[in-house]
């Protein structure tokens, strides 16, 4: 089809100009990154390195460093893993697959402030579900504080994200198995191969594609998780479930140490562009193909 | 009949079982929500959590109702025109990329996708000081406004990889006819396209319905607040009032779920699409 210039200024001006005011705006949290602001009104006064080097001596952020690291092997191994079994354990019950999938996939339809207000509850150390349950069926005793334990807490957080967010990687994975040509599966199961060595030999090769795009969107999950963490512990006990993203809301918007948030922020944006910028660039080559 | 269909149900028994109680793991915390926001105050005291309710206490509902009503209507004066606006402007240059052959498209695309998977905290006080700017803080102009910014590269991946899917003919033909982008875009590619643009709005929307970082720090007070914020502010005004917060958390959860319930097809395509954008 024929266009000329006009079009082309009129088709990509809504994403050309969304895309400048966002670079803009990293631009300005950069410039912040760099400056002496305190309080809500603008300071603009430059600082240098000063807000990077005041952060890295702070025990607080590596602790929230530290918790967003647990939560990338904690959170993204078991969800994609489970993601994975429960996609093959469907692609294998046939008929049945239409009944389960609904029930794994649901949660990823809620707010992480409906899951967090869920959860909290569940995990709660005296009125909880989970430890009433464990009463009434006369297993008190393996009963735990939970989201009251600064050890337990973090994990207690990844367990609920971990219920919400398996069902995306099973999402993914059962479109990768089901893009497998079928003729593997039938010459395997001539040779006599098991269900459990089909697994092996011919899922887990086929689906490396399916695994990189989970463990990419997890990684970006685990980067910027917020709610869950607001909704549920706040934070607590003491600092203990606080990660860079609520740190960061908590310097800016708390305590109004403005230069400093943005200082995490930039943080938070180095860490999301090491996982963004090659997964960008693999889709945009896949786009061409 | 019956014979041979127990020998194909029989080995698979086993799988059914491992995945009946993986779903029941998977079900438990709906039914503890859904089960006790139908409790009243004394059957919650009792503590026995996993009883169904012994009647239906719709008061709950009513209560939490009263408290979520103006977020709720909020939410949808938000999220219904930033997703329609959102979409719009995503499939126009969505369309442009992915059917056009020009010198940048590859550049644009790729800023693209990092857009769409930026962590918002990156932009949040900027996005607050530009709404400041424009006078619009605290409105829902506002948080339209910011949904609009980031959620339209996402809308644009998620329309072009769809787009790119239709056969070259389609534009062939109508190059004949001697119709240009624009009617192109209007006249053929939205009918079309009505399926890719249905499961991208329904990914945004519950996206934005959902949303807690944005509809917090940019609005105080009840005036513009959606009812993500309303309900997370509940915790601490009704702590262990649990029936009530199960309610409100239920009624916050209506229309994202309705959705899934009735146009999960479409929910799992924009889902996938979007993972897999390219």
């Amino acid at each position: 089809m024929r266009y000329n210039r006009i079009h082309v200024v009129l088709f990509l001006a809504p994403i050309l100009i969304i895309v400048l005011v966002l670079i803009g705006m990293i631009a300005w949290t950069v410039a912040v990154s760099m400056d002496k602001w305190v309080g809500m009104a603008p300071v603009w006064q430059f600082n240098g390195l000063q807000n990077y080097a005041t952060l890295f001596s702070m025990e607080r952020f590596w602790n929230s460093l530290r918790n967003n690291l647990t939560w990338m092997v904690a959170f993204i191994i078991p969800s994609a893993m489970l993601g994975l079994l429960l996609a093959y354990g469907l692609t294998l019950s046939g008929r049945a697959e239409s009944l389960f999938r609904p029930l794994f996939l649901y949660p990823l339809a809620l707010s992480f402030v409906v899951t967090g207000t869920l959860w909290a509850w569940m995990y709660d150390p005296e009125a909880g579900v989970i430890n009433n349950i464990l009463k009434s069926v006369g297993l008190g005793g393996l009963g735990q504080p939970w989201i009251s334990s600064p050890r337990q807490a973090t994990f207690c957080l990844i367990g609920a994200a971990i219920w919400q967010y398996t069902g995306f990687a099973m999402t993914l994975y059962l479109a990768a198995i089901r893009d497998i040509p079928r003729e593997l599966f039938e010459a395997a199961k001539v040779d006599g191969a098991s269900d459990i060595g089909i697994f092996r030999h011919i899922v887990v090769p086929n689906v490396t594609q399916a695994t990189l795009v989970t463990i990419a969107m997890l990684t970006i999950f685990s980067l910027k998780v917020f709610d869950l963490v607001w909704v549920i512990t706040f934070g607590g006990p003491g600092i203990s479930t606080e990660v860079l993203g609520f740190f960061m809301y908590v310097a800016t918007y708390r305590q109004a140490f403005v230069g400093l948030g943005a200082a995490i922020s930039v943080i938070i944006l180095i860490l999301a562009i090491a996982v963004v910028v090659p997964y960008a660039w693999w889709s945009m080559k896949r786009l061409q193909t | 009949m019956k014979n041979m269909n127990m020998k194909k149900w029989l080995p698979k028994l086993p799988l059914l079982f491992i995945l009946a109680v993986a779903a029941l793991v998977w079900l438990l915390p709906m039914y503890t929500m859904v089960a006790n926001s139908l409790k009243t105050e004394r059957e919650i005291s009792r503590a026995q959590y996993y009883l169904p309710p012994q009647g239906l206490e719709l008061g709950n509902y009513v209560t939490a109702f009263g408290i979520l009503k103006r977020g709720l209507l909020n939410s949808v004066l938000v999220s219904v025109p930033a997703t329609l606006i959102a979409v719009f402007l995503g499939s126009w240059s969505g369309f442009f990329l992915s059917r056009m052959r020009f010198k940048h498209s590859q550049t644009i695309f790729f800023t693209a996708t990092i857009a769409t998977f930026l962590p918002y905290q990156v932009v949040l006080f900027p996005l607050m000081y530009l709404l400041m700017l424009l006078d619009v803080t605290n409105t829902k102009q506002g948080l339209i406004l910011c949904y609009l910014i980031l959620n339209t590269p996402m809308a644009m991946l998620i329309t072009a990889t769809f787009f790119q899917t239709f056969p070259a003919e389609l534009e062939e033909a109508a190059a004949l006819d001697g119709c240009g982008p624009v009617t192109f875009y209007w006249r053929i590619l939205l009918p079309v396209g009505r399926l890719a643009l249905i499961s991208t709005a329904i990914l945004i929307f519950t996206l934005i319905w959902n949303e807690f970082l944005i509809a917090m720090a940019m609005t105080q007070g009840p005036y513009a607040q959606m009812a993500t914020p309303v309900l997370a502010g509940l915790k601490g005004n009704y702590a262990q009032v649990w029936h009530i917060q199960m309610a409100a958390a239920m009624l916050t959860s209506i229309p994202p779920l309705l959705i899934f319930i009735f146009l999960g097809r479409y929910f799992v395509a924009g889902l996938t699409a979007g993972a897999l954008a390219g």
